[in-house]
């Protein structure tokens, strides 16, 4: 007989029986409640540095301190609720990057996954003794290629796995706005591409390295359709926002299960990358020009300049997380309408199990 | 080796790394107001010259380089 069942995704040492990468989601949706759940089903549960420390009581005195020590905290608590495979998601654009990399290694994360922006240099932080697995987030055949080569010509290190983020994710689009609906770069043209351009890396160093899909994934059957052409597995980060388990409140999940189609929205973020969301009232007002800029106490992203921005980002979607937003709004990945009812982490992947098995007859 | 010497045998590179005409590169251009390269593409240049010129340019130093006349300045008093 045929087994239909899930195929395990191996990076490395580790091996997920369930092929789902649940995709970090910063500023307090993806901690310890949705990634512990997430590994103890099997598949790779993800905790989100961006903005971590925000309920730190000294967050805005020592905000350096106040994220480093939320994160060992984050990722101890959920080491200690599951046994499964656990990673951090770091964006490169966050001004402590290397603080956050060098804490999570140090707590003997699993494996970092870091995006928006070139993670040129992340194998340097690893010591000898580390198991940690280093996976890029990248968007493009030529970033996975200078991205793959960098690391194996300087550092001698092949990237564990990469993880290739189509336009229609949530969040952060590592996109031009005039590409992200342009058929010639969508998910399932892209994919063939990056495979490609990995599968001659693999030969030339004599390494496997898993490419895993993701933006816009919703259901078993797309799960069958990117490991059929060739992905070793798939991330999903929108899907997991409305299940029980999810960090983030209530009033966010509902925020999700409201949205209808029209709903979604492309802005242009202050980290200065376009990304998705659902439109509302202060997006709306950003978008006429009522926002103005503020003062910023600790310049959290790089590339965020205070002085021109309208907005705070950290702020919007840290008021986003607690229900808040009438001062900020919710990311959310293009497929967000088509949900409509909250379920446990458990029953969320029996059903992709279920329609990955049907796809597959 | 002068910089004008450098400057033709690195124009190909750039045109390539960037899809764009070689007649388009001068001494002045900047990388990413002129030719419109992104991080990645920067990053592509900068490896395609270091294996040409055996050289390693730290990331710090290739933040730097922001000009073809930089780089090929970097090239003159770096390379083996
Ligand atoms: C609310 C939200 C927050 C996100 N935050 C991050 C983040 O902090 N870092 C990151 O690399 N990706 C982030 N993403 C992207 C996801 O990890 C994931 O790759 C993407 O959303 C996948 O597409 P999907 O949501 O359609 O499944 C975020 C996505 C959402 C919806």
């Amino acid at each position: 007989m045929k087994n239909l069942d899930f195929p395990s995704l191996r990076i490395g040492d580790l091996v997920a029986p369930v092929p789902i990468i649940q995709g970090g989601m910063g500023i307090g949706i993806s901690l310890s409640g949705l990634s512990s759940a997430v590994a103890s089903q099997g598949g790779i549960g993800v905790i989100a540095a961006a903005g971590i420390g925000m309920c730190e009581t000294d967050f805005f005195k020592n905000y350096l301190q106040a994220n480093i020590r939320a994160l060992r905290n984050e990722i101890r608590k959920t080491q200690s609720l599951t046994k499964g495979i656990l990673g951090v998601n770091i964006m490169v654009a966050l001004s402590n990057f290397s603080d956050y990399v060098t804490a999570s290694i140090q707590e003997g994360i699993d494996i970092i996954f870091a995006g928006a922006g070139l993670p040129l240099n992340l194998p340097t932080y690893l010591s000898k003794n580390s198991k940690t697995k280093l996976v890029p987030i990248i968007s493009s055949a030529r970033a996975a290629h200078v991205l793959i080569t960098r690391w194996q010509e300087r550092y001698h290190y092949t990237a564990d796995a990469i993880v290739l983020e189509g336009p229609q994710a949530g969040g952060h689009l590592g996109f031009k706005i005039d590409q992200i609906n342009n058929p010639s770069y969508q998910l399932d043209q892209l994919l063939p591409e990056v495979l490609k351009a990995v599968s001659l890396l693999e030969s030339k160093y004599n390494k496997k390295i898993p490419v895993i899909a993701a933006g816009g994934i919703y259901n078993g059957k797309d799960i069958k359709k990117y490991l059929s052409m060739g992905a070793s597995g798939v991330q999903m980060a929108t899907r997991f926002v409305a299940t029980e388990e999810c960090d983030a409140s209530n009033d966010f999940k509902q925020a999700y299960l409201m949205a209808e189609k029209k709903d979604v929205v492309i802005i242009k973020s202050p980290v200065g990358l376009p990304g998705r969301a659902i439109q509302n009232k202060f997006l709306f007002d950003v978008s006429e020009g009522q926002k103005k800029p503020f003062s910023c106490p600790y310049h959290c992203i790089s590339t965020c300049d205070p002085n021109t921005t309208p907005y705070c980002i950290a702020s919007a979607l840290t008021h986003a997380k607690k229900g808040q937003f009438k001062h900020g709004f919710a990311f959310a990945g293009s497929n967000v309408w088509r949900i409509n009812q909250m379920v446990s982490v458990d029953e969320l992947i029996k059903t992709l199990r279920k329609e990955f098995e049907d796809a597959s007859h | 080796m002068n910089e004008q010497e450098i400057l033709e045998k690195v124009k190909p590179v750039i045109a390539d790394k960037l899809g764009i005409g070689e007649d388009e590169i001068t001494m002045e251009s900047h990388f990413i107001n002129d030719l419109g390269a992104d991080s990645l593409g920067l990053v592509d240049i900068t490896m395609a010259l270091e294996e040409e010129y055996s050289m390693e340019i730290p990331d710090e130093e290739a933040s730097k380089l922001v000009t073809v006349g930089a780089m090929i300045e970097y090239i003159k008093n770096n390379a083996k």
